[in-house]
C-alpha cells in the first residue's frame, strides 16, 4: 500500500490541495532542520578555527623562554637579561630528562630575503631538524633539515609558501639559492600552513647556521621539547623540573614569572579541550531544544490537521475506506511532508553555510562543515515526530464510528 | 433485502442512557422507494445510519441480503458501505479540497480502480446529473443543488444497491428539491432501492413506501398515499 503510485497520487493531491497547512508542517520541519545544520556549522567551524590556532604546537611539549628578570634575587638586580644558551638546551634535554624531539626557536625578524629578481622582509628561524615535528608543519615539496646541516651548519633553508609566492611566483624553489641577510643559502623545501600567514613567512634554518653566520653567539632563543608519552602529570612534573633547573642555574627568583617560563602545552592542550567539549555541549543543548521545539510544532500541526479531517475521514469511511487505509494516507503524508521539508531545510542550511563562510574565515573560525550524521539523525527524529503525532490522533479518528466523524465540529 | 428484527440503540447520556430506537423491525426489499417521517428526535436519522452501517446498534438483529450485519469486522463493514452503500447527506459532505470530479471518483479509489477508469467514469456519472461543465469546481464554487448533484453522482459511481439520502433536500429550495427527487426516481427505476430520510410530505410522497417514526418507534408503515394524508390534515399520534 505504502508503494502504490495511487497512494502517492492521492497525497500528493492532498499536499498541494491544503497549502496552508503544507506549508506550516514544512516551515517548522525545515527551519528546525534549517537552524540546527547552520548551528552545526557554525559550531564546528568555531571548533576549527580554535583548534587551528592552536594546532600550530604539537600537543605534548613544553615551550621554554627566558625574558629580564623582574625581582632582585641572590644580591642580583632586576630587569637583569637572561638568555637561554647551547649550554642551557644541553643541560635540558641530555642530562635532565630524556625526550625523543627537541629544537632551539630563534628568530630574526624583518630579514631581507632576495632571489632572482624579488625580495621582501620575512622572519629567518634556526631550528633544530625535529622542529617540524614539534610544531607539525606539513611540507609541500623537497626536504625538511636533516641532522647533518645541523652538524655541518650547512647554508640551507626551507621556506614557507608566502615567501615562495612572493619571491619565486609560479617557479620551483627547490634547488635555488637565494640571500638571507645578504648571506647565500640553498631552498631545499617549502611547507605551508593553511590559513597561518604568519607561519608560511618563515625561512626556516638550522640554529647552528644561525648562530655561527648571523649572530657569531650560542643563544638559542627558545626551546622547545617534547613530552614523549608521558602523561599530563609526568609531563607537568617534567616542566617544572626544567623551571627549577633553569631558574638555580640563572639565579632566578622563584617567583619571578616573566625570566623563566615553560608553558605545558599538555596542560594548554587539556584546556582546549575542555573548551570544544564546552563547545560541542552548547551546540548539542541549542541542536537539542531547535529539535525538541520542531517536534512539538510538527506534533501540534498534525493533531489539528487530523482534527481538522474529521469529518474528511468519516467520509472517506461512508465512502467505502478502510481505517487501515486512512491511517496509512495520514501517516504517510506526516512522514513524505516531513522528508521533503526537512530535506529542503538540510540544503538551504548546507548552502547558507558555503555561501557565509568564505565571508566568515577568523582567526577563530574556520571551514564550516555540516555534520551529516547529526543532521540525518535530526531528519529522521522529526520525521518520525511527525509520523507517530499523525499516528496518533489518526488512530483515534478511525476508531470511533463513522457517523461520530462525520458529525465532528 | 434489508431486513431489521427488534433493533434497539441508545446513546450514553449524562446519568444514563438515551434509548433512541426501541425495537424497529423493519423489511424493505430491494427495487423500493422508502421515505422515513417523523418529527425531529424521533430517530429517522440513527435508523438511517444504522442501516448505512454508519452506526451500531445494542439489540436486535440486521440482515442485508442473509447477511448477519452484527457479525462484521470493520473491514467487511467497510467492504459493504463500499460496494452495497451510497450516501448523500443534507450537507451534502463533499471533501472540500477536491475537485467535483475527485469527490465523485473517490469511492472507486477505495474499489481499487485504476485512476484513469475511475475518472472517465467520474465524469459520465457528472454527465448523467448534468454537471459535468462543472468538473473541474471546487464544491465552494457550486451552489446547493449542483453539490447535491455532485454528492449523489458521488453516491451513484460505484452502483450500490442500495441509496441512503438523510434530508438530501434539506439544505434546497423546493425547485431544487424537485430535481433532486427526480434523479433519486430516475435511480430507483433502474432497480437500486432509496432510502430518503424526510421532513416534508411533498417528498414523501413522490416515495412509493413511507415510514413514520415516533419516538424511536415504527407507528405507521405504507403506502405514502395513505400514511402521509393524515399529517397533512393534522395527524394525530394515536391513531394506528
Ligand atoms: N451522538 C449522539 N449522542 C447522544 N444523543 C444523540 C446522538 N445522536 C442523536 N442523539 C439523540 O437521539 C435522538 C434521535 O436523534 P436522530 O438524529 O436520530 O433524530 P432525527 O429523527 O434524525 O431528528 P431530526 O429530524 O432533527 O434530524 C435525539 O434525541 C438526539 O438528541
Ligand atoms: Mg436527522
Amino acid at each position: 500500500m505504502i508503494f502504490s503510485r495511487e497512494l502517492w497520487i492521492e497525497i500528493g493531491h492532498t499536499v498541494i490541495a491544503n497549502p496552508m497547512r503544507t506549508a506550516l508542517t514544512g516551515l517548522s520541519v525545515g527551519l528546525g532542520i534549517f537552524i540546527l545544520v547552520v548551528m552545526q556549522g557554525l559550531g564546528f567551524g568555531l571548533q576549527n578555527g580554535v583548534q587551528q590556532d592552536f594546532g600550530d604546537e604539537a600537543s605534548n611539549s613544553l615551550w621554554i623562554r627566558t625574558n629580564r628578570t623582574t625581582l632582585p634575587f641572590r644580591g642580583r638586580q632586576a630587569n637583569r637579561s637572561i638568555e637561554l644558551r647551547n649550554a642551557d638546551k644541553e643541560i635540558l634535554t641530555e642530562k635532565l630528562f630524556e625526550t625523543p624531539l627537541h629544537s632551539a626557536r630563534r628568530m630574526l625578524w624583518g630579514s631581507t630575503i632576495q632571489a632572482e629578481n624579488e625580495e621582501g622582509r620575512f622572519a629567518v628561524v634556526g631550528v633544530n631538524e625535529d622542529y617540524d615535528q614539534l610544531e607539525s608543519i606539513p611540507l609541500v615539496s623537497g626536504r625538511w633539515l636533516h641532522q647533518e646541516d645541523v652538524a655541518q651548519s650547512a647554508k640551507v633553508c626551507v621556506i614557507g609558501q608566502t615567501i615562495v609566492d612572493d619571491l619565486f611566483k609560479k617557479k620551483n624553489p627547490i634547488g635555488e639559492y637565494i640571500r638571507l641577510r645578504n648571506v647565500t643559502f640553498r631552498v631545499i623545501g617549502t611547507f605551508s600552513r593553511s590559513g597561518s600567514r604568519w607561519t608560511n613567512s618563515m625561512a626556516l634554518i638550522p640554529i647552528t647556521t644561525l648562530q655561527r653566520v648571523f649572530e657569531g653567539a650560542d643563544q638559542v632563543g627558545r626551546v622547545i621539547v617534547s613530552t614523549g608519552e608521558r602523561s599530563v602529570e609526568e609531563a607537568s612534573a617534567m616542566a617544572s623540573m626544567a623551571d627549577g633547573a633553569l631558574r638555580a642555574r640563572h639565579a632566578v627568583h622563584p617567583d619571578d614569572q616573566r625570566a623563566v617560563r615553560v608553558e605545558d602545552n599538555n596542560e594548554q592542550f587539556a584546556m582546549y579541550q575542555r573548551i570544544f567539549m564546552g563547545i560541542r555541549l552548547f551546540i548539542w543543548v541549542i541542536g537539542g531544544f531547535t529539535l525538541f521545539a520542531g517536534a512539538i510544532g510538527v506534533a501540534n500541526i498534525m493533531s489539528i490537521v487530523v482534527k481538522e479531517r474529521t469529518v474528511e475521514i468519516g467520509v472517506r469511511k461512508a465512502l467505502g475506506a478502510t481505517s487501515g487505509s486512512i491511517v496509512t494516507l495520514i501517516v504517510v503524508e506526516a512522514i513524505a511532508l516531513t522528508s521533503i521539508s526537512g530535506i529542503l531545510g538540510m540544503i538551504a542550511g548546507v548552502l547558507t553555510l558555503e555561501f557565509v563562510a568564505p565571508f566568515a574565515e577568523h582567526d577563530y573560525f574556520s571551514n564550516p562543515a555540516v555534520n551529516l550524521n547529526v543532521t540525518l539523525t535530526a531528519l529522521g527524529v522529526l520525521v518520525l515526530s511527525g509520523a507517530l503525532s499523525g499516528l496518533a490522533p489518526a488512530l483515534r479518528a478511525v476508531r470511533i464510528r463513522p457517523i461520530e466523524a462525520l458529525r465532528y465540529e | 433485502m434489508l431486513s431489521l428484527r427488534s433493533i434497539e440503540k441508545s446513546y450514553p447520556l449524562a446519568g444514563g442512557q438515551l434509548p433512541v430506537l426501541k425495537g424497529i423491525d423493519l423489511i424493505i426489499e430491494q427495487g423500493e422507494m422508502v421515505a422515513i417521517m417523523g418529527s425531529s428526535g424521533s430517530g429517522k436519522s440513527t435508523l438511517l445510519n444504522v442501516l448505512g452501517l454508519l452506526d451500531n446498534f445494542d439489540a436486535g438483529s440486521y440482515h442485508l441480503d442473509e447477511v448477519d450485519m452484527s457479525e462484521l469486522s470493520e473491514r467487511q463493514s467497510a467492504r459493504y458501505r463500499s460496494r452495497f452503500l451510497g450516501f448523500v447527506f443534507q450537507s451534502f459532505n463533499l471533501i472540500a479540497f477536491k475537485s467535483a470530479l475527485e469527490n465523485v471518483a473517490l469511492p472507486l479509489f477505495y474499489q481499487k480502480i485504476p485512476r484513469r477508469e475511475r475518472q472517465k467514469r467520474a465524469l459520465a456519472m457528472l454527465e448523467r446529473m448534468g454537471i459535468a461543465d462543472r468538473a473541474h469546481h471546487l464544491p465552494s464554487e457550486l451552489s446547493g443543488g449542483q453539490k447535491q448533484r455532485v454528492a449523489m453522482a458521488r453516491a451513484l459511481i460505484t452502483t450500490p444497491r442500495v441509496i441512503l439520502a438523510d434530508e438530501p433536500t434539506g439544505a434546497l429550495d423546493s425547485v431544487t428539491s424537485n430535481e433532486v427527487m427526480d434523479v433519486l426516481r430516475e435511480v430507483n427505476s433502474t432497480g437500486i432501492t432509496v432510502i430518503i430520510v424526510t421532513h416534508e410530505a411533498d417528498i414523501a410522497a413522490r416515495c412509493d413506501r413511507t415510514i413514520r417514526l415516533k419516538d424511536g418507534r415504527i407507528i405507521e408503515d405504507g403506502n405514502s398515499k395513505v400514511v402521509i394524508e393524515p399529517t397533512a390534515h393534522g395527524y394525530t399520534p394515536d391513531a394506528s
